[in-house]
């Protein structure tokens, strides 16, 4: 399809194009990917990584950030009136450089570029160098900048900072890369990392939330709150809630640092603008225009909130702004000369509602924030009077997307002001040292980038790096996130499928991981297109861990609202609200206010905006959300809320007036009619249609054929399995260095297919295998989900896979770091001059100390020779001195292949071999005990490979290759799968590739039907039944089997990962009871209910076995007079005892110490019986020996530490 | 399976472990046997000997592979 004429070919269908999948394979495109789906399925990750630098957003937080300054003087003295001089410091640009070597590296003149590969190969991160402009000035005078390095910051594959960004498949290849490397996450220390993205609230949008947690706020708070997520230019968030307090008052939460603070919203409101009391009563209650009289509900309390307020005595805004500034300079750590007046704006600036004006605050800005105040003050007394119903802030309405991009920027912003703060620190410990100087002094100029700058640490984006790798967030702020771990996670590549669904998921938070109630991970009808309802794990993450329909997009670029702005104008809004509800719906843009109109001209207004929008009349983006919510009796606060911002889910559906593309997000689709099929359309209700009704199954659920057959968590739980599949895990696997990867070595492309397999271009990446599978018992090995597989299928390669496994093998533990040639302390190969190097080494490994490519290798078989070194400055070598090799082994118990060494070199070029990674590849045939599934969630275990001779064969002569029991479907309701049987064995027949998109069939058209008669016309049974004999008589089967070829996965699980015995081994050393741990070679606990089991089956000897034999069984001495075994003791023995350092030797003879008697002159020497002291005594001569467990004697231990004694009775 | 092994060298390398105990006995001066890898960015050969900086002489890549032995391979069929 590619040729240099025509571009590519990105249209795809259900049909098999062999050809033009070799032709892609061979001829890689030049101009650009076959799978542009595949492409924009990571698009939320790359562009919110491109924003940073394209959208500016690392600008933005600089100018929020803005100067920060320092005062030298006694900052114990709060006088303003003392000359102070003051440094200011900023940084004006961050300047992120492509990965390349470093300047030291004088060996690679040709490419200077890291590409990706090489990283993953030298187990190293891929990055780039960050710069800042630092700019700092003393006393206002001259900006002075200096451009500082700040470390190595770790670049996303394919952003607009990676070599990859705009590579065609071809050069990808040449770059070692999969032709269609998607990118969209970092590589760090060689692994694949990505951030995951997170469900955050909706931003500047106030919800009415009620939480019991609001009661414990202090007195008189009550449950009900306005909280609203206000989200700076940079992306970075500023919670504030409007409490609502039982007496009717009203005050405002924000938290700082990870500090709550509440302030009293008139405080706020007067601070603000200019203003006087009426005014802020019409906000709340509504202009007194019209006929209708207030609602005494909230007159009063308005009326209340004002007069308390009086209490403050704060009648201008200057006086308010000063008295905010005086309370918050220190929470905000502005310096003394600043008046508070000025305090009182930065204030306002950074934490009140910052979306609506975070920097260079404009009157304009101040009056939209003061107006979204009092329509939260309004919003608040109708949750509280009961007029409107609380927000769900779980459900998708509510909700948009933390990118991991943005988080990645919101972590340089503060690392960059915490940079700041600490020059700050460090210019004030300089006049500290330098007893009396100041900020004015020419040596302090002199001092501050050699001395100042350079002793603070720079190294920004190891923070950075640090977060990638741990996926610990280290924050002074908290980033107003709910939890500080558990934002990255390794894409891990154990087959594309899952691969793809990292990069597709949406995690709730950890937070809510641990949270009791379930309402959090509800399906709710609000995530329809957004969120999959099929694709999510099951277990404890479940509902939590979401995946992306396949059609939902996220918004990353900012829209210019200029259009809307212009187009919303000409309605004319009122600019205050009326009294009731009904007459003054609020129109707010991106939470700014634009006006109030009455309910039914709002409507219109939505519907006039839609058809623009849609049309692209006016200049009004599609990607507009209009959320028009309806007046209602106890509904949601109506109103008209339009967004534009990032963040946002969208989606795709079609607008039936113009038959065009919309897009859709999840606030508007709650009050929006949107039909699934053409059936669904209501005229006059219906605006929109699907595209398609497969539009709500992520890219994993949508490979599930037939899944509107089958019971829905068998759907889930095939996407679950999809995921553990053997699979192709990349085409690059030579080039990869994956700690273990598994790969199947006969993948095969499905019969039954959607034509979206081919659109994601899954052909590149098999994951699984077509089998004639027979439904039927026979020979009773396919009991219980076990499957049996024909021998023969076996031996033609069915399932065959292997395990790779990299090793990396360093000489260096501590530090990768370049290091000079004289401090390296060892080195591979065999030591110069070693006496006798081992045998086994000299056989197996080659003169250089590596193993041949190629040898197999076993427990503890020697792999790499190394030795130490020292550095000889008068030869300018490094020398071995003690000829002494040591080796390192292969420590795993299974046997594997080498199949590559890499010697791994440093970036710098010239240093020795430090550290080797060895790939091994581990065989893994399937065996019995191995996993398999269908793709229906019918999964089994392999319990036999049957000789193909005995397995039953058809009357074509058909051996089935599987055979599954015919239990495994009546209670699990896998219609589906039947179909794929039958769809199977037709295309099969036929050669066709089977459509198996799912609400393609119905009751009029059935699938078997439609099946039945393709099998029929190949002169097949219409049921897909066939007669079939048995392999071991050849006598016909009584009833007719149902045969036919079903798609077959090989799960990762596999015996050899699992197995576990032992008879005897390691134990525990305090009460010797074995270990537990495979690895470890422990045992297998037999807990209370196997022991019940054997209890109840009499197997009395198995338990003395289990318990007692095998555990912690042990002879012990115990006092049949006394019933102790802490009183027992070992006789010495008399005749060793006087020997000159000669141990105490037992005799043999054990007396009870507590029963003895000291011995007096009258006893009889035979009675009489010696300690380890020489003191004499006599009896005690009442001991046993008994079979204890290890535990009881220890139990009795402890016991008589506590000072309790145990006695027991010995009988016999 | 190291008996067999020496079995099938192939002639062009005349003993190859033999030769190697041999550069031991001698304390070979220039820093132990060279062996060829082969550079993981232009595919070209590049001889390092014991402590040589890794890196492609071509290229100055920093990856070399070990080539695939030259000796035969061969296991048990089971």
């Amino acid at each position: 399809m590619s040729s240099t004429t025509t571009q590519t070919s990105t249209k795809w269908s259900v049909e098999y194009d062999t050809v033009r999948r070799h032709k892609l394979f061979r001829n890689t495109p030049k101009d650009r990917s076959a799978f542009p789906a595949l492409q924009a399925a990571v698009k939320p990750h790359i562009e919110s990584f491109n924003a940073l630098w394209d959208e500016k957003l690392i600008d933005a937080g600089l100018k929020d950030i803005g100067v920060h300054t320092v005062v030298d003087g006694d900052l114990r003295n709060p006088s303003r009136t003392i000359r102070r001089n003051k440094l200011d410091l900023r940084v004006t640009e961050v300047i992120l450089d492509k990965a390349v070597l470093p300047a030291s590296n004088k060996f690679s003149l040709q490419d200077r570029n890291i590409y990706p590969s090489e990283c993953r190969e030298r187990h190293a991160t891929y990055r780039g160098k960050l710069r800042a402009r630092l700019q700092y000035r003393i006393n206002n005078g001259d900006w002075k900048e200096s451009v500082r390095d700040v470390g190595q910051m770790p670049i996303m594959l394919r952003s607009n900072k990676c070599h990859l960004e705009k590579f065609s498949p071809a050069e990808m290849v040449r770059h070692k890369e999969e032709s269609e490397e998607l990118g969209g996450y970092f590589i760090v220390n060689g692994n694949e990392k990505l951030i995951r993205m997170l469900i955050a609230s909706r931003r500047n949008y106030p919800m009415a939330i009620a939480r019991n947690a609001f009661t414990g706020r202090g007195p008189t708070f009550s449950k009900f709150g306005i909280q609203i997520r206000s989200v700076r230019p940079d992306q970075t968030s500023q919670t504030n809630v409007l409490h609502y307090l039982t007496d009717g008052n009203v005050t405002f939460r924000f938290s700082w640092r990870k500090n709550e603070f509440l302030v009293p919203v008139v405080m706020i409101l007067k601070a603000l603008v200019d203003t006087n009391d009426r005014e802020i009563a019409e906000g709340i209650i509504g202009s007194s225009s019209g006929p209708t009289t207030p609602s005494s509900f909230v007159s009063d309390r308005t009326e209340l909130l004002l007069r308390t307020y009086k209490a403050y005595n704060l009648k201008t805004r200057a006086q308010t702004l000063a008295y905010l500034g005086d309370k918050f300079r220190p929470v905000l750590g502005n310096p003394i000369t600043v008046p508070d007046e000025k305090v009182g704006e930065d204030f306002l600036r950074k934490i009140v509602l910052p979306h609506l004006g975070n920097v260079d605050v404009t009157p304009a800005q101040n009056n939209d924030k003061f107006q979204l105040i009092l329509f939260m003050i309004r919003k608040l007394y109708a949750l509280a009077a009961g007029d409107c119903a609380l927000d769900n802030p779980d459900a998708v309405s509510n909700q948009e997307i933390l990118l991991g991009g943005f988080l990645y920027g919101m972590i340089l912003k503060e690392s960059i002001h915490d940079w700041l703060m600490a020059v700050g620190g460090a210019a004030r410990e300089w006049l500290r040292t330098k007893n009396g100087a100041t900020f004015a002094d020419a040596s302090f100029d002199a001092d501050f980038l050699p001395k100042i700058v350079r002793r603070s640490n720079e190294n920004l984006a190891g923070r950075l790096e640090y977060f990638l790798s741990t996926g610990n967030l280290v924050s002074q702020t908290g980033l107003d996130l709910s939890q500080t771990s558990g934002f990255t996670i390794v894409a891990e590549k154990i087959n594309f499928y899952r691969f793809i669904s990292h990069f597709r998921c949406i995690h709730r938070g950890t937070f809510f991981a641990q949270l009791k109630t379930t309402t959090v991970r509800k399906l709710l009808p609000e995530s329809w297109g957004f969120l999959c309802p099929v694709h999510t794990p099951d277990g404890s993450p479940c509902g939590l861990l979401n995946h992306l329909a396949h059609q939902c997009q996220v918004q990353i670029k900012r829209i210019d609202t200029s259009g809307i702005e212009k187009a919303i104008s000409q309605f004319g809004l009122s600019s205050v609200p009326a009294m009731d509800v009904e007459n003054s719906l609020s129109v707010q843009l991106d939470g700014r206010i634009l006006g109030y109109s009455p309910a039914k001209r709002a409507k219109e207004i939505s519907q006039l905006l839609r058809h623009w929008k849609v049309g692209g009349e006016h200049n009004i983006p599609t990607e507009l959300e209009i959320g028009y919510v309806p007046t209602s009796n106890g509904g949601l606060y109506p109103g008209l809320y339009l967004f534009t911002d990032p963040s946002r889910m969208l989606r795709p559906v079609k607008y039936i007036p113009s038959d065009k593309l919309d897009y859709v997000g999840p606030f508007e689709q709650q009050y929006m009619n949107i039909a699934c099929v053409d059936a669904d359309i209501i005229p006059n209700l219906t605006t929109h249609i699907e595209f398609k009704p497969t539009n709500i199954l992520s890219i994993l659920a949508n490979m599930t054929p037939f899944s509107d057959f089958n019971q829905s968590p068998r759907n889930m739980y095939q996407c679950q399995m999809s995921k553990q599949a053997m699979g192709t895990p990349s085409s690059n696997m030579m080039c990869r260095t994956d700690n273990k990867a598994y790969l199947l070595q006969t993948g095969q492309t499905p019969v039954v297919r959607p034509p979206l397999y081919n659109e994601y271009g899954l052909d590149s990446f098999p994951n699984g295998m077509n089998a004639v599978v027979a439904v039927i018992s026979y020979t009773g090995y396919d009991m219980d989900d076990a499957m049996i597989i024909n021998k023969s299928a076996h031996e033609r390669g069915f399932g065959d896979g292997v395990i790779y496994k990299t090793k990396v093998y360093e000489l260096n533990e501590k530090s990768r770091s370049s290091r000079s040639k004289t401090e390296i302390k060892s080195l591979f190969g065999f030591a110069e001059g070693d006496p006798n190097p081992s045998e086994e080494a000299l056989s197996s490994l080659d003169p250089d100390g590596l193993p041949p490519v190629g040898t197999k290798v076993g427990e503890g078989s020697i792999v790499l020779a190394y030795h130490n070194v020292m550095f000889d400055p008068s030869e300018g070598k490094l020398k071995n001195l003690d000829g002494n090799t040591k080796y390192f082994k292969y420590k795993d118990s299974e046997e594997a292949y080498i199949d590559q060494i890499r010697l791994i070199g440093s970036e710098t070029g010239d240093q020795p071999c430090q550290a080797i990674s060895i790939k091994y590849r581990i065989p893994r045939r399937p065996i019995i005990g191995d996993k398999f599934s269908s793709r229906h969630g019918q999964k089994g275990v392999c319990s036999m490979l049957w000789p193909s001779e005995d397995m039953p064969f058809s009357e074509s002569g058909i051996q089935p290759d599987v055979i599954i029991n015919p239990h495994a479907f009546p209670s699990r309701m896998t219609i589906g799968m039947f179909v794929e049987s039958l769809a199977g064995k037709s295309g099969a027949l036929h050669g066709l590739a089977q459509d198996c998109t799912p609400f393609s069939f119905d009751e009029d058209n059935t699938a078997g039907d439609f099946f039945g008669d393709q099998l029929r016309q190949a002169g097949y049974n219409f049921y897909g039944n066939e007669p079939m004999y048995s392999g071991i008589t050849g006598k016909q089967f009584a009833a007719d089997i149902y045969i036919g070829v079903v798609y077959y996965q090989r799960l990762r699980h596999m015996v050899s990962d699992k197995f576990q015995v032992r008879t005897t081994g390691p134990v525990n050393a305090l009460h010797g009871q074995p270990i537990k741990g495979r690895s470890k070679g422990g045992g297998i606990r037999v807990g209370e209910m196997e022991r019940d089991s054997l209890i109840a089956h009499g197997c009395a000897y198995l338990l003395q076995d289990r318990l007692m034999d095998c555990s912690d069984k042990q002879r012990a001495w115990v006092c049949r007079s006394c019933g102790s075994f802490l009183s027992t003791m070992m006789v010495p023995n008399q005749f060793t005892l006087g020997r000159k350092g000669g141990r105490v030797e037992p005799s043999g003879m054990v007396r009870c110490r507590a029963c003895a008697r000291p011995a007096v002159f009258a006893d009889s020497k035979m009675l009489v019986w010696e300690d380890g002291a020489g003191r004499k005594f006599v009896g005690g001569d009442n001991t046993t020996v008994v079979n204890v467990p290890g535990v009881l004697r220890y139990l009795d231990v402890e016991l008589a530490a506590m000072g309790v004694r145990t006695t027991f009775q010995i009988e016999g | 399976m190291s008996g067999q092994r020496e079995a099938y060298t192939l002639p062009t390398q005349t003993g190859g472990l033999n030769q190697f105990a041999s550069g031991f006995a001698a304390g070979d001066a220039s820093g132990g046997p060279t062996v060829q890898y082969v550079c993981g960015e232009c595919a070209a050969k590049v001889s390092l000997g014991r402590g040589d900086a890794i890196r492609c002489s071509m290229c100055g890549h920093r990856v070399l592979y070990k080539e695939r032995t030259k000796r035969m391979v061969q296991f048990e069929a089971r």
